[in-house]
């Protein structure tokens, strides 16, 4: 886990980590959430709608922009404080997912950053994309 | 409206999400529904970014409402 402090941070900064879901994890993510939509969890149903196999919710790819932030970019003492998230493609277990994000401006008085951040899966697809506002606890 | 106030309500109805909200020299967090901490943070780093300026913390303790805010700014922008 990174420890970034504020005056070590500068706009530019990026890191980047790889992940793989499995369908344990969509499973789990369902009844967390209680999104039971089929899509999600019914692969008879996936398929009769046009895809591969089940979509994982795009709210559980998502969350590697939690890990980004929390455990990356600031890492330790990171304050996650907004996110404006787009979805592009789906994603499927087994994928492998590629977080990486930027600080691409830091607001000096009441230090808040931004970060746009992106997930592509192997193929280089974009998954989805976001701007995440966050701050950091001494 | 002056294009500084015409511009900061645009922020905040972006910051706000209410594209209704009027914003005067005399709007401060007593005014504006939802204008709490974060918010604030919100609004702080929005203007910041917009205008390529710098505020210290205590020039924003000074500040008692948007007419405040918006001299600062001008202040500072006459200044660069």
């Amino acid at each position: 886990m990174n420890e970034y402090r504020w005056d070590d941070l500068s706009v530019g900064l990026k890191h980047s980590f790889d992940a793989t879901f499995t369908s344990e994890m969509v499973a789990d993510f369902a009844r967390l959430s209680g999104d039971i939509n089929p899509l999600h969890v019914d692969a008879d149903y996936a398929v009769a709608a046009g895809f591969p196999s089940p979509v994982i919710f795009g709210m559980m790819s998502s969350s590697l922009y939690s890990q980004l932030v929390g455990v990356y970019i600031p890492g330790k003492y990171a304050l996650l404080q907004g996110m404006d998230i787009n979805f592009h493609h789906p994603t499927f277990v087994g994928d492998t997912l590629t977080c990486t994000g930027e600080i691409i401006f830091m607001g000096g008085a009441l230090r808040q950053m931004e970060i746009k951040a992106s997930i592509r899966n192997q193929h280089g697809k974009l998954i989805s994309k976001a701007l995440i506002r966050a701050g950091m606890h001494d | 409206m002056d294009n500084l106030l015409a511009e900061l309500q645009e922020i905040f109805r972006d910051i706000f999400d209410d594209d209704s909200l009027v914003l005067t020299r005399e709007s401060s967090a007593a005014t504006i529904d939802d204008w709490d901490s974060l918010t604030h943070t919100n609004l702080v780093t929005a203007i910041e970014k917009r205008y390529k300026v710098r505020f210290a913390l205590g020039e924003l303790q000074e500040l008692k409402n948007v007419g405040d805010m918006i001299d600062l700014i001008q202040k500072k922008l006459a200044a660069k």
